[in-house]
């Protein structure tokens, strides 16, 4: 292969650290590993130790929150781990998923650079932000403690934090005009920071100088060493009461059964390829080009490979994540999607995993790129990985009941200035927190569920945010057809919209991920619609004062006469907002699931009356008519239905051959490998075939949508879309497949309209 | 023997439940004697419990030999009240309406998206497809925005429209609203708007419940305000129908003083108060044993002032934290995914219980979190169930009497008990009592490591503390968690009166009436705002007590104040000295909460250079209501210790090889106050049973409760 694997340094300093099989040869003999485990473990006292390791990974993270006491640890922006004597991540937890996948890769650098000098030692936590050895980006800090059980390297603990600031040319370390690392956050490859317990006074002060918030950061910093501590000493106290072999058997099948688990969910799926492009906008404020990414999933027997073949090279610019995040990203949806048993205990299924990523391209970038403000394309990352692997679960029955389309995308406005007390204020809006979840083969999407890939991520009340900064909520409020449309609909998200109330000055930096301004927030499912982009759009000169006078508040800007209104772009630095002008920030919802002809009027009748649908949405995409109390009126209803679908006759062919080789008929019985095709015997063949009608798309191993009918429209095709035109210059368009036979849609994508039509899933 | 004669007086404490209203009368003698204590009981009688409730007082005056009529005219009542909660969870609450300010109606039903999850079980998190938000508790179509708002400051930047808000209040009067909840933005700042929203409901529709949330609960927060200004509303009118309903027939049957109710923060309000504020009332359930055990801890009993307890249920293990004798409070309570602020005690449940189920999967022997329930409830029950539960574990292990189960009202079926627990333990390779001690040992775990966790996110060591075991597992389980967590001494309090220990919680409870006022005040603090808002609170709370029946003079204040570090998010409240505030009582305020922070939170964990902040005033007025004192409650043991040892059984300790062993057994009723047991043993009462592992000594200390000392671990 030209792109070959072979002779790739993965040492950390230009590619990505990545420790190769023989890694644990150069750890120094002098550190003793404690490799033991009692093969008499019973499962009672399985149960009860894993049990007891989940109880203090939980309070390892309650530890953190109570003593740093900051909004930032406070919001969940962290995670925390057990990992075993080689760094095997026993246990995560349920915060964002893949803020702790430095830990392994960190903790195993540490073991083969350092074990030698300064050494592991008792009582050592070693830190680290390089985020080509053991972070997903430099504010996140990785803090490793060796757990030591009579003299043996028994385990470690870790966690990872978000930090107020460590530098870099933005105060809050997300610089978004950052043309490569040396705009970022200081990047610190693992130090020990405390030696034999031990805080190095030298090497904290060399670390809070780096912040422009060091009491700050000093604060957490505490914590998370306090954290460790804590979780590092319960482990020893659960050693000495079980014995180190009982509680290192107990981890070890703790791996193995994620492990298994894994291994049989994926041993009954087809074998096959899937992908899934998604495109970065604006690599630098003010760019109208957008990049592209993929991710392929190739699925053997009981194991996967998982690759980004086809995604842009670097660039200079934010839209990069290391390696770090790139695989913590497909982990952390493994985990909340086919490990959920496993609460979180996720460590073994990567022993199922080959990943290989090229090095250099945007979702592996090599240093010196800049990779802090690409923390934000993460999130679009586990969005490529959730459709893939959902699309891999509709192939088994009852996988298929825990698939998810993505979620939204992730907005993040941050706004800066002084209130009219001279309080300077510099603060996140976290909102976007109040996206919806992607539909599910069995029902809706959730409103506003709050981001799939960190369930418990929340947002705050809008009297504590007007408490902290000079601005009031107009509203905030659940939005219309802001989930993709569907048999079962994503959920939808929120919009709202604040003015500065008591501030001397107010600007707002915005950060956004994916193409969730411009084009959409998360694809659809099986047909079912991409849900629509959000955006920042200020209203400026309003007349909001004067209703305000008059005992009127509206119910949206639109209500507002203003001198002008402008949409601010994905990443922009410093719009600023004066009295009278109001920002509204729509945050998106979820995917949705299957042909939006399919779902029950009645259903769309519900929507519309809650205001999760507009009329005009019910018409036009799910083809309901509704009487003017809100009823579907019934005949209309299967005209309107006929008509639309009927209309998809005309979509063009594709125009791209059937490329698979034939495959003989395998006696097996039909299988769904999708919502509606389903791989069959047919006249000697296995193929696939139209559930609904039986239409024959293509053979085994083809690509169904180049054998599907297309239609290419404009984004806004979309209900409720904005034209990508404002912030891109590539032309982006919204393309639907349908059954050639009876018409039902199979498949939606926003792609550039000249790339071609790449396959979604390959069978082999 | 008349009453009156002898000038006796009679405390009634009454809990309903779920399945049974439970009395515990007792009578007092004015000589100094021991109360004499009944219980008396009764089927509970949904929907119209009253029925139930008289019942059991009927019952009690039987078994103290005196007419109903005679026992009430000189009774005091005290009650613990689910009707609230029980309307909640069968859904049979009012019709609300709900007014907000126009633009955040939506706030209660985005429920701060992942935030609505925070206490959710972890399966439940974990499993993200399968998650769901739970039905609104109003229609959207009951929903109204209203044209107004109040900003952070308490100023008016819109102006109340009450033509528009007259007309949507009228819309939902339309639509036949039993009850309003109004809450808008910053009424904890300024709630001009929301008292002129309720003189509006007022006029067009005088007989509808309405409750604000500047009254129900002033904290800043809207969402968790919010719904505790709609929860209130929605149990308002069935709380209202049911406390009528009970008055009228007390009432009629001679009884002439306050009902006085059980609240979740711990203390008596009178029913006036519960009828305008049930939220109150909601979660009171498990909070009557903490306070009873806080009674306890406070006399010594245990040898420590600072307490867990572990209420064990059918379903439900609900873990209260009592820290140098005083009970933990926390500002929120939780329906479901909803949470609410109220001044509640902190008791967080679990599920782990007698129903828990036991059950295999992926190779492994794991219990609940589903329970049984009392429905079909444990297979050795024989109601139709089917899956073994914890109770059924600790038949076929030897814990019960099979005959003697609850006093002998059930019967357990031990064979279909073995027979279940055989079934799920085969894959596993483990026989019926294998399997069992197996599910006792993890559900001990189970229960030992969500006390840890509750007591390390309280910043306490469980080591240092007593635990007192109650509930229909309390004293099966005790022993054990204890064990697990380190801690050196268990009571299983009173356990002959089992069966009345929250109804005792319940008669042995202050009045307390707490008030509150959200505040934003950055350090320096200006001791003027104090002065000025002390009074308004010390005011109200008197006035409410006055009304409950208190004398004024009896009347105990405490004040406290809620601080963080300016920069930080940990709010804690401190206890606030009395009278006029100076500069130097400020300073003293903050000094007061920077040592309790770093007692909280750790040593240097609090960021001082960014100055305080006040976030709220609190006032809490209690008054000592009934003279019963739990630790003067004697043990009556009618056969002086005589034959208390019943025949031995045979019983499988886990942790003690798989083979039955010939245990101890003793009657717990005829062990008198000072008689000791050694383990291993089980001490049987009518209602619970209590057992006490090797190396463990047991003994019935004055007030009937069992302590078990256990050897400190090496």
């Amino acid at each position: 292969m030209e792109h070959s694997k072979i002779g790739i340094d993965w040492n950390g300093r230009t590619h990505s650290y990545r420790p190769k099989a023989d890694w644990r040869d150069r750890i120094d003999k002098r550190l003793r590993l404690h490799t033991g485990a009692a093969d008499d473990l019973d499962p009672v006292t399985f149960e009860v130790l894993r049990q007891k390791l989940w109880t203090i990974n939980i309070a390892h993270g309650d530890t953190i929150t109570r003593i740093s006491g900051s909004p930032l640890l406070a919001s969940l922006d962290f995670n925390m781990s057990i990992l075993t004597e080689d760094a095997e991540v026993v246990l995560n937890a349920p915060y964002v998923q893949f803020l702790n996948a430095g830990a392994p890769l960190g903790i195993r650098y540490i073991m083969e650079t350092y074990s030698g000098g300064p050494g592991i030692d008792e009582g050592d936590i070693y830190v680290c932000n390089d985020p080509w050895i053991g972070a997903c980006h430099q504010m996140d800090v990785l803090f490793a403690a060796p757990i030591f059980v009579d003299g043996q390297l028994f385990g470690w603990v870790a966690n990872a934090g978000h930090q107020y600031d460590l530098g870099g040319v933005v105060p809050g370390g997300w610089p978004q005009n950052a043309e490569d690392v040396y705009y970022d956050p200081i990047v610190l490859p693992p130090f020990k920071m405390v030696e034999k317990g031990e805080l190095r006074r030298d090497l904290e002060a060399l670390y809070l100088r780096q912040s422009r918030m060091p009491d700050l950061v000093a604060l957490d910093l505490r914590a998370q060493i306090a954290g460790v501590t804590f979780a590092r000493d319960q482990i020893i106290a659960l050693t000495r009461r079980y014995g180190m072999d009982t509680v290192k058997a107990a981890m070890r099948r703790m791996l193995d059964q994620a492990q298994e688990s894994f291994r049989q969910k994926l041993a009954k799926l087809p074998d096959g390829t899937w992908s899934e492009v998604r495109y970065l906008d604006e690599a630098l404020p003010g760019d109208r080009t957008t990049q592209r990414t993929q991710l392929n999933v190739t699925k053997r027997g009981d194991r996967i490979t998982v690759d980004n073949i086809g995604t842009d090279a670097q660039t200079p610019g934010t839209n990069g994540i290391p390696f770090t995040s790139w695989s913590g990203s497909i982990t952390g949806i493994i985990s909340i999607s086919m490990l959920y048993q496993q609460l979180f205990a996720y460590g073994g299924s990567e022993r199922q995993i080959d990943y290989q990523p090229t090095p250099g391209l945007l979702t592996c970038v090599d240093h010196p790129t800049a990779v802090s403000g690409g923390i934000m394309q993460v999130i679009p990352m586990m969005n490529v990985i959730q459709a893939v692997l959902s699309r891999m679960m509709a192939c088994d029955p009852e996988l298929r009941a825990d698939l998810l389309a993505p979620c939204s995308d992730y907005m993040l406005p941050v706004l800066i200035g002084y209130d009219d007390r001279g309080n300077y204020f510099g603060q996140a809006i976290l909102d976007a927190f109040g996206g919806g979840s992607g539909a599910r083969s069995f029902g809706d999407g959730i409103d506003s569920s709050g981001p799939s890939y960190s369930p418990l991520s929340m947002i705050l009340n809008v009297e504590l945010i007007e408490q902290w900064y000079p601005l009031l909520f107009l509203y905030r409020k659940e939005d219309a057809d802001s989930g993709g449309a569907g048999q079962w609909r994503g959920g939808g998200g929120v919009r709202s919209a604040i003015t500065p109330y008591r501030a001397q000055s107010m600007t707002v930096v915005t950060n956004t991920s994916g193409q969730c301004v411009s084009a959409q927030n998360s694809p659809g499912l099986f047909g079912g619609l991409p849900s629509p982009a959000g955006h920042y759009l200020v209203r400026y000169g309003t007349d909001l004062p004067a209703w305000m006078r008059d005992g009127r508040v509206p119910a949206g800007i639109e209500d507002l006469a203003a001198e002008r209104t402008e949409p601010l772009r994905a990443k922009s630095n410093g719009a600023p907002l004066g009295n009278g002008d109001v920002m509204e920030i729509r945050v998106g919802g979820g995917g949705g699931y299957g042909d939006p002809l399919d779902r029950e009027p009645a259903r769309v009748a519900r929507d519309v009356a809650l205001g999760y649908a507009t009329r005009q949405a019910a018409s036009s995409v799910y083809g309901v008519a509704l009487t003017a109390a809100g009823q579907p009126d019934v005949a209309q209803t299967a005209a309107l239905r006929e008509t639309l679908r009927n209309a998809r006759a005309a979509w063009r062919p594709t125009g791209i051959p059937d490329d698979s080789a034939p495959v003989a008929a395998t006696g097996a019985p039909p299988r769904l490998v999708h919502a509606t095709i389903a791989s069959v015997d047919r006249d000697g063949e296995r193929i696939l075939a139209c559930d609904r009608c039986g239409h024959r798309y293509c053979g085994h191993g083809g690509n169904y949508k180049a054998a599907a009918l297309m239609e290419e429209s404009p984004v806004t095709a979309i209900p409720s879309a904005a034209d990508p035109a404002f912030y891109v210059d590539e032309k982006l368009v919204l393309r639907q497949f349908c059954c050639p036979g009876c018409h039902v849609q199979v498949c939606t994508e926003v792609a550039k309209a000249d790339e071609p039509v790449e396959a979604e899933m390959r069978l082999s | 023997m008349a009453l009156g004669e002898h000038a006796v007086r009679f405390i009634v404490g009454v809990d309903i439940g779920g399945t049974f209203t439970d009395c515990v009368a007792l009578r007092v003698a004015e000589d100094g004697a021991a109360p004499v204590v009944k219980i008396g009981k009764s089927s509970s009688t949904p929907p119209d419990f009253q029925t139930g409730f008289i019942g059991a007082l009927r019952t009690a005056a039987e078994m103290h030999g005196v007419a109903l009529d005679e026992m009430l005219a000189n009774a005091q009542v005290y009650h613990g009240c689910t009707v609230g909660t029980n309307a909640l969870v069968e859904h049979k609450t009012a019709r609300v309406g709900y007014l907000a300010s126009r633009g955040h109606v939506d706030s209660i039903f985005i429920m701060k998206a992942g935030g609505r999850l925070k206490w959710m079980p972890a399966d439940y998190i974990a499993h993200v497809a399968k998650q769901t938000k739970p039905e609104p508790l109003v229609p959207k179509a009951l929903c109204e925005g209203i044209d107004e708002r109040v900003a952070f400051d308490g100023n008016i930047v819109v102006p109340l429209n009450e033509e528009r808000a007259w007309a949507a209040i009228r819309r939902l009067v339309d639509q036949g609203v039993e009850a309003i909840a109004i809450s808008l933005l910053w009424s904890t700042a300024n709630d001009a708007h929301e008292r002129r929203l309720r003189d509006l409901v007022k006029e067009i529709a005088p007989d509808l419940f309405v409750s604000i949330s500047s009254e129900v609960s002033p904290r800043v927060g809207e969402y968790e305000r919010s719904i505790a200004t709609i929860v209130n509303a929605l149990i308002g009118p069935p709380m209202r129908h049911y406390l009528e309903a009970l008055e009228v027939d007390l009432k009629q049957h001679g009884y002439t003083r306050s009902l006085q109710i059980m609240s979740c923060a711990g203390g008596l309000i009178d029913a006036d108060h519960a009828r305008e504020i049930p939220v109150l009332t909601v979660g009171s359930g498990p909070v009557a044993g903490l306070i009873g055990a806080a009674s306890l801890a406070q006399a010594g009993i245990g040898g420590s002032r600072s307490a867990i307890t572990a209420d064990i249920g059918g379903t439900t293990l609900d873990i209260g934290t009592i820290f140098d004798g005083k009970p933990v409070r926390r500002p929120t309570g939780s329906y479901g995914q909803y949470e609410y602020f109220v001044p509640t005690l902190d008791v967080r449940s679990v599920g782990a219980g007698g129903g828990s189920i036991i059950r295999t999967e992926g190779g492994l022997l794991k219990v609940g979190p589903h329970s049984a329930g009392a429905r079909p409830g444990p297979v050795c029950f024989g109601r139709g169930g089917r899956e073994p539960t914890v109770t059924d574990a600790a038949a076929v292990l030897g814990y019960f009497d099979p005959a003697y189960f609850f006093g002998g009202r059930i019967t357990l079926d031990v064979e279909a008990a073995a027979a279940a627990l055989a079934r799920v333990g085969a894959p596993l390779g483990l026989d019926a009592r294998q399997t069992a001690a197996a599910a006792l040992r993890i559900i001990d775990s189970q229960m030992a490591d969500s006390i840890w966790l509750t007591l390390t996110q309280q910043g306490h060591d469980p080591r240092d503390f007593a635990l007192y075991g109650f509930g229909g597992g309390g004293g099966l389980h005790a022993a054990a968690i204890a064990r697990e967590l380190g801690v050196g001494s268990v009571v299983v309090p009173m356990s002959n009166l089992a069966a009345g220990w929250s109804a005792f919680g319940i008669a042995a409870s202050d009045a307390l009436v707490t008030e509150q006022s959200a505040i934003g005040l950055a350090s320096p603090f200006d001791p003027e705002e104090l002065n000025r808002r002390w009074p308004v609170l010390e005011a109200r709370v008197k006035a409410k007590l006055v009304q409950q029946g208190v004398p004024a003079e009896a009347i105990e204040l405490r004040r406290f104040a809620e601080l963080r570090y300016a920069l930080q998010i940990n709010e804690v409240a401190v206890p606030a000295e009395g009278g006029q505030y100076d500069t130097r009582s400020v300073d003293r305020l903050v000094a007061t909460f920077e040592r309790e922070y770093e007692r909280l939170y750790g040593k240097g964990s609090g960021y001082a250079a960014a100055g305080f902040t006040l976030t709220g005033l609190q006032v809490h007025g209690s008054a000592r209501l009934s003279e019963l004192q739990l630790g003067a409650v004697i043990h009556q043991s009618p056969a002086g210790g005589d034959g208390a040892a019943k025949a031995p059984r045979d019983v499988t300790w886990y942790g003690h090889g798989d083979k039955p062993a010939s245990t101890a057994v003793y009657a717990g009723a005829r062990l008198g106050a000072g008689a000791s047991v050694a383990g291993p043993a089980i001490i049987e009462f009518p209602d619970t049973t209590v057992v006490v592992p090797h190396d463990c000594a047991a003994r019935i200390d004055p007030t009937g409760s069992v302590v078990i000392n256990l050897p400190a671990l090496a």
